[in-house]
């Protein structure tokens, strides 16, 4: 089959629109999303975060206190395995090209934070991994929205779209929760 | 061979409405219509009810009046349409013959569309659907023939497709969240995506409709049994299949799409019809669905402000959609995947999925009380001596499958012991 530049629905104009109708629903610009741009710098954060996400529930499944820390871990797992197959998914079809590829490990800052939840006392674990988490998130959540309005690539943009409104209730689910059990 | 319905001259709506005597055709003949003629008729009436559900959805969303009068008109027409297609199908042809049609259809065109299909990923996901309708082929086969219809399975289709086991059915019952997908975009996605998607979707989602309203038509238990069991699975297959189609298009813009595919798939009917009365009704309707896109690219424009050069090809569309064997293609999909079940977004050997995911409780869940798609052959077995199979291609690509098609003697690996 042909591949000309309109068979592929070519469309700049379709596009720059939809991104400024996104851009007006989730529109919240932060110096961390400038950088988010383009598919390359999305890709790595986004896979970065999600493998971060997985193995600080793992460890919460194993130390927290709190039953409700454990549940919100588990729903970490969930949700983050869920956005991880998304986005491979989304690597494997044309639309993402072959401009990147996955990460396959976290980067420096996580694997530290990853450290402190391992080496932190017993008894600080749960603030711990709450005080990550709402942080984590709101890095996120600013990935996610940033790029969904303003991201280089339809499928990468159509990604963090659908990935946005989920993170942005875990940031508010993290915020209440460690708030409540700071109570 | 192109065609481009933006640049072909339509009938104007106000002449499009038809007397009730137009509109009730005379139907085919059941033992001599071309097999692939009953495929078609019964895609487009799929065509045709997501042309109109979809115009009732948009209906419901939408407040301006102006927008809500020519969805109104044009849908009138699609009812029209519709009617004049299912009717073709006649009294005489069982609910479980045209069952068999129904996945005949399943079967050859999503096999088109994989062939068909420029995306890597998405042709993985037609590929995976396809070996799920194969097998419900097989299964309602040996149902037919235990219900003491005067035809096998293969008079319905023909030499044209092949009766074996696919990916057994037992294992289509999957969470729901293993059947949501990811999305292609309308920006950036292939038109030929587009198209792909819209129609296997129409095709699957009336097989739903279909099989939720004539499965309590039969009096033997296990033909409700297994009828209720596979129109569980067609709700899967929706949600798979509708799980690809960009979420964020404008609804003028989705309407147009629509018109657009309906116009591509009555040109590709009237290239391969060979019954001339049904090609007329092809031809016909072809007229209707042209201007039905003029309507709402107009609309698109008006309300939107969207160029229907902005979304459609400018060269139109290449390829006709063909219903022919795929016999090779198949076989060679199931040596390849009939292990894979979904996980999320993805596809992986069912060998290959984590201890405890939640596959496996869903299984023991709807599997606890036996699976009428294993008491079908079961029982085939039982009254006949052996399964009902229509092959002409020599022995089943996977060995376990070619000696039995109930899992608890093919060596499948069966999840529900997990
Ligand atoms: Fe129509
Ligand atoms: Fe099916
Ligand atoms: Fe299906
Ligand atoms: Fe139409």
């Amino acid at each position: 089959m042909a591949e000309g530049e309109k068979e592929r629905g070519g469309a700049t104009r379709l596009a720059e629109k939809a991104r400024g109708v996104v851009g007006a629903v989730l529109g919240r610009v932060t110096a961390n999303t400038l950088g988010a741009q383009s598919a390359k710098t999305f890709v790595k954060n986004a896979a970065i975060g999600d493998m971060y996400e997985l193995e600080a529930a793992k460890l919460a499944l194993a130390n927290a206190h709190s039953p409700r820390v454990k549940d919100v871990a588990q729903q970490m797992i969930d949700d983050h395995t869920t956005l991880t197959h998304q986005l491979r998914s989304a690597m494997r079809m044309n639309e993402t090209g072959d401009q990147t590829s996955l990460p396959t490990e976290v980067d420096e800052r996580r694997k530290q934070m990853l450290d402190e939840l391992r080496r932190v006392p017993d008894d600080e674990f749960d603030k711990l991994y709450l005080d990550q988490q709402v942080l984590a998130h709101k890095e996120t959540v600013d990935l996610m929205t940033g790029y969904a309005a303003r991201g280089d690539n339809p499928q990468l943009r159509s990604v963090a779209a659908s990935g946005a409104p989920l993170v942005t209730r875990h940031l508010r689910h993290m915020e209440r929760l460690r708030e409540e059990l700071a109570a | 061979m192109a065609f481009n319905p933006l640049e072909e001259q339509g009938i104007p709506l106000h002449k499009q409405l038809r007397s009730w005597s137009e509109l009730n055709s005379t139907p085919y003949d059941t033992e001599a219509v071309h097999p692939h003629t009953r495929c078609r008729v019964i895609a487009m009436n799929g065509i045709e009810i997501e042309a109109i559900m979809n115009s009732h959805n948009a209906a419901r969303r939408i407040a301006d009046v102006g927008v809500r009068q020519m969805l109104a008109d044009v849908r009138r027409v699609e009812q029209q349409q519709q009617k004049a297609v299912n009717w073709l199908i006649p009294a005489g042809e069982s609910v479980l013959a045209n069952t068999i049609g129904y996945e005949q259809v399943a079967v050859d065109l999503t096999a088109w569309v994989a062939r068909n299909e420029p995306d890597p990923y998405l042709r993985q996901v037609y590929e995976f659907g396809l070996l799920e309708d194969y097998d419900h082929l097989y299964r309602y086969a040996n149902l037919m023939d235990l219900m003491g219809e005067r035809r096998k399975a293969e008079a319905v289709t023909g030499d044209l497709t092949e009766i074996l086991p696919g990916r057994p059915t037992i294992f289509h019952h999957r969470h729901p969240h293993d059947d949501l997908r990811r999305p292609m975009t309308v920006q950036a996605a292939h038109f030929q995506s587009i198209l792909n998607g819209l129609t296997v979707l129409s095709a699957e989602q009336q097989t739903m409709n279909f099989y939720m309203n004539v499965g309590n038509r039969p009096e033997d238990p296990l033909a409700r049994a297994l009828y209720l069991e596979i129109a569980q699975v067609e709700e899967e297959h929706v949600t798979h299949y509708e799980s690809i189609l960009d979420p964020s298009m404008s609804w003028m813009t989705n309407l147009a799409i629509h018109e657009y595919n309906e116009c591509w798939n009555y040109w590709s009917c009237m290239q391969s019809e060979p019954d001339p009365r049904i090609k007329a009704v092809w031809e016909l309707h072809l007229g209707m669905e042209l201007e039905h896109l003029r309507l709402a690219c107009e609309a698109m424009k008006e309300v939107e402000g969207v160029d229907p050069e902005e979304v459609f090809p400018d060269k139109g569309v290449s390829a006709p959609l063909v219903f022919e064997p795929n016999k090779q293609y198949v076989r060679e999909v199931i040596a390849r995947t009939v292990q894979w079940t979904g996980y999320d977004s993805e596809f992986v050997s069912v060998d290959d999925l984590p201890e405890g995911h939640r596959f496996f409780e869903h299984q023991r869940t709807v599997n606890r009380d036996g699976t009428p798609s294993e008491q079908v052959i079961d029982r085939h077995r039982t009254e006949f001596g052996s399964e009902y199979r229509f092959s002409t291609e020599g022995d089943h690509p996977v060995e376990s499958l070619g000696i039995s098609g109930t899992t608890e003697q093919s060596g499948y690996p069966n999840p529900s012991a997990r």
